[in-house]
């Protein structure tokens, strides 16, 4: 195609011109993956410190301490004698939660008064507070469990049968494709490709915005021939390839390097990683297009790479959201990176289930680039808005 | 020269610095974005996202292999719960799996055949549950729901079983202890009660670190055409006086914005908010400051406009997850723990959270507002550094070979 080489050796020579390309494209996305997977390494968070309030000092109420020390997600930091001094650990944030054994507990249990076993979980941090609270449930059960056994044995019944009493209904857990329920499996993948949105987001401005700015745009235009198709792919296709490369390198550190689960098959995802790249760079220029001047385009899609965080459900499900908010994550093309890493990657689906976020990523690329000519427009009278 | 004839001049200049810093910010659309937009708007748009609170009516599908009344009477009991929603009987697990697979259910629960004959027989039945593990809360409201479901079945099953069994004169019909659970804080146990304290704080740390960084990266590259002279700026006052005059005209302007996202937006959306006003408000004054000089020291990046968005919205999400709202900090190995002890919101939000949600008072979170002061100190050091810094570098490099401004297009001051 006219023009076609020289735009693209125009773009590569002026990526190699500015060392702000080679760390938004390459080395922020590739820094912050190093960061989560080292940050979330662990898998689930274990040790959250909490403290226990024993108004019994008995045998009993020793031996449900030991019990809740034997609890992986929690550790008796503390031991405390009031409930007052408990709370007041928690507002100092030492602790993130506390169980309370009353007084008289062990008589009043085994004299069949029923006390209350009472536990308090901070939930202002979510991960501490539930795993603060599922551990006091289950010693708070197990207790309870532990006593009905000992009255009832005493009492003549089949060690054997009792069992069963307690707990005539069990729900066997299958937790699919993260068995071990760690965070760093469901997290990761989405926040690092969000971040890799983020940069294409920015760096696709700010590579056509400050030809606009420099006022070096007509001559953009020009070297293609005055097209502005051909000017685009030879400006985009560049770092198409390298975030592309980026993007790929990403998957061989998670699933290479990491370990991360792989039920389906990893070369559907690379499509996908690649035709992700693509959307995203449409979705940029779209925004760019309307408003071509770099001020309103970077601030405009910084706060959209930013909000897509929230926005695609990573973490809150968009099932869940208000209808009218939850569209916009249809807007997104990390959305459908999503979908595809859970469906494919993650739980091994057939790839037929997830075939039209495929279509969806491939139509942004023509969405996108609607508006060019408006784009072009600007270019050949570059204006810039400080 | 007259120690404080000195000391006069240099808090002349520091008036005058905050004068000019004032006049420069508000007639920059950019940075009034910044400053006044992002800090009104984020924190609605956030908590509108996650407002629902909890997830609710989840769809699950049944594979009752059973077809008793006592496993319909398990399903029947299950859909009870807010968190579930039954979606489908199907006919086996491969059905079931493929509903999953396309999305409609997040759960499948498999009744075995013998269910309610190991009921009748005395024995445990076990029922196996397949969960979606793409979103984990989607799971924990699931488990939670099926953890309920357990007890309940224990209370209607446990008590006739006693007298079958002969145990009767224990006189154990119902469990001899009971539990009470309480959830501090975040009482409605909601997502957005948990996560906008937290949020609001980095939007005031981010948006005036992103606008500092923009207007730093203007006067680079006015001085850069104007050799070496930012001439919307007073040129011959002493760095420090001009550090300190830029920080101190940010924080005035943030403390309405302050007001507004700590003391309002709690107020509007009904998130907890059981802190004094005269605690979180006196406590947030240092991460203004601190957030100020933060800015002006990673300014030290920000060579001119646009490059500003290229190396700071990221640290966004960084600081986020820095902030052990996702993952707890005593979880953190020592080197990530020690990163985030220097960014001032970290600081700001496990404070803010303590005064806010748990009401907690000044004195005990005096470990995080002594911290900010601290890296306020810290960072009005570096920030001092990186301005004279900047001076020296932009007076000798006049135009680098990067930024070619002849024949320039026309450039238009936004007013």
């Amino acid at each position: 195609m006219i023009g076609l080489k020289a735009s693209l050796l125009r773009e590569v020579r002026r990526l190699g011109s500015r060392k702000m390309y080679i760390c938004a494209m390459v080395l922020v996305p590739v820094l912050c993956a190093l960061f989560f997977v080292s940050l979330l390494e662990p898998g689930l968070p274990l040790k959250t410190p909490v403290a226990v309030v024993d108004l019994d000092h008995s045998s009993m109420s020793r031996k449900v301490t030991r019990t809740l020390d034997a609890i992986e997600t929690i550790d008796v930091s503390r031991r405390l004698e009031s409930y007052d001094k408990a709370v007041d650990a928690v507002r100092r944030g030492e602790i993130f939660g506390f169980f309370v054994i009353p007084p008289d507990f062990e008589s009043d249990a085994l004299g069949q008064r029923t006390p209350t076993l009472e536990y308090y979980s901070n939930m202002t941090y979510f991960v501490p507070g539930t795993l603060t609270f599922k551990g006091f449930k289950t010693v708070a059960v197990t207790t309870a469990g532990g006593l009905v056994t000992a009255t009832l044995v005493s009492a003549g019944a089949d060690p054997a049968m009792v069992g069963s009493l307690i707990q005539p209904m069990t729900i066997q857990e299958h937790p699919l494709a993260n068995p071990w329920l760690s965070y760093s499996i469901y997290l990761c993948p989405s926040f690092i490709y969000g971040v890799l949105a983020l940069m294409i987001f920015l760096t696709t401005a700010f590579a056509i915005t400050m030809e606009i700015k420099k006022g070096t745009s007509p001559e953009w235009i020009a070297t293609a021939h005055g097209r502005i198709s051909v000017a685009l792919a030879g400006k985009l296709l560049p770092h198409t390839a390298i975030f592309s490369i980026v993007g790929i390198s990403i998957m061989s550190l998670l699933w290479e390097y990491c370990h991360f689960p792989v039920s389906g098959s990893l070369w559907w995802f690379a499509l996908a990683v690649v035709l992700f790249v693509m959307a995203c760079q449409a979705f940029a220029l779209f925004i760019v297009s309307i408003l071509p001047n770099p001020r309103l385009s970077f601030s405009i899609l910084a706060l959209t790479g930013i909000l897509s965080f929230s926005l695609t459900g990573f973490s809150f499900p968009v099932q869940s959201m208000y209808g009218a908010l939850a569209i916009f994550s249809y807007a997104l093309p990390v959305r459908y990176l999503f979908l595809i890493y859970v469906s494919d990657v993650l739980n091994g689906w057939p790839i037929y289930y997830v075939r039209m976020y495929y279509v969806a990523l491939i139509l942004f690329v023509p969405i996108g680039s609607t508006l060019a000519w408006r784009l072009k427009k600007a270019c050949l009278k570059p204006v810039y808005v400080e | 020269m007259n120690p404080f004839k000195y000391i006069g001049r240099w808090f002349g200049k520091l008036g005058e610095v905050f004068a000019r810093e004032f006049s420069i910010v508000t007639h920059d659309a950019g940075a009034m974005l910044f400053f006044i937009g992002l800090p009104l708007l984020y924190p609605i748009v956030y908590t509108l996202i996650y407002n629902p609170e909890v997830v609710r009516q989840l769809p699950v599908a049944v594979v009752d292999n059973s077809r008793t009344p006592e496993s319909r009477e398990l399903v029947r009991a299950a859909s009870a719960a807010p968190a579930v929603q039954i979606f489908s009987y199907d006919a086996n697990l491969a059905d079931a799996k493929a509903r999953m697979a396309s999305g409609d259910v997040f759960a499948i629960m498999e009744i075995p055949s013998d269910y309610a004959k190991k009921l009748a027989s005395g024995e445990q039945a076990t029922v196996p549950m397949y969960f979606d593990m793409s979103l984990l809360l989607r799971y924990r409201a699931l488990l939670g729901a099926m953890t309920d479901l357990q007890m309940k079945v224990m209370q209607d099953v446990t008590a006739a079983r006693v007298e079958t069994i002969g145990a009767s004169g224990s006189g154990m019909t119902s469990l001899p202890v009971k539990s009470e659970s309480n959830f501090m804080g975040d009482t409605s146990d909601g997502f957005a009660s948990f996560v906008i304290p937290g949020i609001v704080i980095l939007i005031l740390q981010q948006s005036m670190v992103l606008g500092v960084m923009l207007i730093e990266g203007s006067s680079r590259e006015r001085r850069r055409r104007n050799g070496g002279i930012d001439p919307k700026m007073t040129d011959n006052a002493p760095a420090s006086s001009l550090v300190l005059g830029k920080a101190l005209c940010y924080t005035v302007i943030y403390i309405p914005m302050a007001l507004y996202i700590l003391a309002l937006i709690p107020r509007f959306f009904n998130l907890p908010h059981i802190g004094e006003p005269a605690d979180y408000l006196l406590f947030i004054f240092p991460l203004l400051l601190a957030s100020a000089f933060f800015g002006q020291t990673l300014s030290f990046f920000a060579k001119e406009r646009e490059s500003t968005f290229m190396i700071a919205v990221f640290t966004s999400v960084v600081f986020l997850f820095l902030s052990g709202l996702t993952w707890p900090r005593y979880a953190m190995s020592d080197f990530w723990r020690f990163c985030g002890d220097l960014v001032p919101g970290v600081w700001g939000i496990e404070g803010f959270i303590r005064i806010n949600s748990n009401a907690a008072t000044l004195s005990e979170s005096a470990r995080p507002f002594l911290a900010m002061w601290g890296l306020a100190a810290l960072y009005f050091i570096t920030a001092w550094i990186v301005m004279a810094y900047i001076r020296k570098e932009s007076r000798t490099r006049r135009v680098p070979a990067d930024t070619p401004n002849t024949d320039g297009p026309s450039v238009q001051e936004a007013r």
